[in-house]
């Protein structure tokens, strides 16, 4: 597991995406997920930034999931545009970035990082 | 007006590809790595800023306008000082070397500038574009024309050059449906409207969340509301947008200081659907140019594209001073209109 920080990880199965959320959520770290396409320029302009925040921010978990093969998890996610970035706190999206935007991008994590957990409503 | 300032009218690229491989041809050109991408835009002097992709085409925010890469289009718009045609030459090379496409077609497409004197080579005259491109251009692309649309004002002419291979490359048809595009120039904005796209000093926002801002409290979100935008505003001012909405894009480019205050729009759509009207509208009110062009390029323009367009231009209190038709072998035909304010400021 450790090997894993610093890292974005890639969930290639179903199986690897829903245990790698399970950790996350047991947890309480906050997760980001990219959901991503190999044939999306916008992800590839992205992707060294996304590597450089993972490593920068070891107590976020950064997950990857290929649009094609976790076809089902994007249409239930409802992707339509990549990259697309959920933020999930205890199993809850917090917050959504929306294509290549750098800036944007770790201000939010940034938000999240620092706000506690959502208070049970 | 100001002796030098930021050139606001842009200068647009269009470039169709095919290849023989359906491998290729699927995701074509998006499927160019980054660092190919970088060199074009280097060659071009500009970057990328934000980006976002759908299942049909990639659009770039770039810091002067905007870059769409569909698979087997390029469509490539900048403002400035950049030096766009020399985009051409890497993306015939990686186009053909990464990517077994061929270029069949080339559309370039420019307003007058506000600054002609401040533009490098070779956007130092139409003359000197024309004769890069002609020089520039692969000898397949075999039908060319050059033509300067004129409107009655000296200072506002539409350059238009093409340059297309006998393949019956479809460039203006997009799945059997008949494409248009439309580019607005707008300049002269109303000065009240002209400061929604300037940031206040020091107010800690990202481009991207400041220039979300300037899209909701402008409307600029209302003009489709179906597409998802990609927005940014620059520090201390100026502000740039792409909509994607299924295959089609949309794009907005401001530059809003007085004295050569400059509003773009462009878009492409389908004559099915009549939403040119309620686009005309939401533009004008946005924007209140004093003086207003608007292009339309399609393959037949039978559909009096024109008319409904001066139509809604006059009931925002526009005048249509000018209407120019021309057509471009195998390229279609283009309509140039001209409409400034009734009353002069």
């Amino acid at each position: 597991m450790a090997a894993e920080e610093g890292q974005v990880i890639s969930c290639h199965t179903i199986e690897a995406w829903n245990e790698q959320l399970q950790k996350g959520n047991d947890s309480n770290k906050l997760i980001v997920v990219d959901f991503t396409a190999s044939w999306c320029g916008p992800c590839r302009f992205i992707a060294p930034f996304l590597a450089e925040l993972a490593k920068k921010l070891p107590g976020v978990t950064f997950l990857k999931v290929d649009v094609d093969e976790l076809n089902q998890v994007a249409q239930d996610w409802a992707v339509e545009a990549m990259p697309t970035f959920m933020l999930l706190k205890e199993g809850k999206i917090v917050d959504k970035v929306v294509g290549a935007k750098k800036e944007e991008l770790q201000q939010t994590i940034a938000k999240h990082i620092s706000a506690p957990a959502a208070s049970t409503s | 007006m100001a002796v030098s300032g930021f050139e606001g009218f842009e200068k647009r690229l269009e470039l169709h590809f095919f290849g023989d491989d359906p491998t290729f041809i699927q995701m074509g050109l998006r499927k160019l790595d980054f660092d190919s991408l970088q060199q074009v835009l280097k060659a071009v002097q500009c970057t990328v800023v934000s980006a976002v992709g759908n299942a049909y085409f990639d659009a770039y925010v770039l810091s002067e306008s905007s870059l769409f890469v569909y698979p087997t289009k390029i469509i490539i718009k900048t403002c400035g000082t950049t030096q766009l045609l020399k985009s051409i030459c890497p993306l015939i090379y990686y186009a053909h070397h990464h990517l077994g496409l061929t270029l069949c077609s080339c559309r370039y497409t420019r307003g007058s500038f506000i600054f002609p004197m401040s533009q490098p080579f070779p956007h130092t005259s139409f003359k000197d574009e024309v004769t890069y491109l002609e020089e520039t251009l692969p000898a397949n692309l075999c039908y060319r024309k050059a033509s300067i649309m004129p409107s009655k004002s000296a200072s506002h002419s539409w350059h238009v050059f093409t340059a297309t291979d006998d393949s019956n490359c479809q460039t203006l048809y997009d799945n059997g449906h008949e494409l248009y595009t439309m580019e607005i120039c707008m300049t002269d904005l109303d000065p009240i409207l002209a400061r929604n796209f300037f940031r206040l000093p020091g107010d800690e926002k990202t481009g991207d969340s400041a220039g979300k801002e300037m899209t909701e409290l402008t409307g600029i979100c209302d003009i489709n509301p179906e597409a998802l935008i990609c927005d940014f505003a620059f520090d201390p001012c100026g502000y740039s947008m792409n909509g994607i909405d299924g295959h089609r894009y949309s794009t907005i480019h401001v530059t809003p200081e007085d004295g050569f205050s400059y509003a773009s729009f462009e878009c492409t759509g389908s004559f099915e659907d009549d939403v040119v009207y309620h686009i005309m509208r939401k533009v004008i009110q946005i924007f209140r140019p004093g003086t207003m062009s608007v292009s339309i390029t399609c393959s037949d323009y039978s559909h009096g594209m024109w008319t409904r367009i001066a139509s809604a231009a006059e009931a925002m209190g526009l005048k249509c001073r000018s209407c120019t038709l021309d057509e471009f072998p195998a390229a279609g035909g283009v309509v140039f209109q001209t409409f400034t304010t009734r009353r002069k400021k």
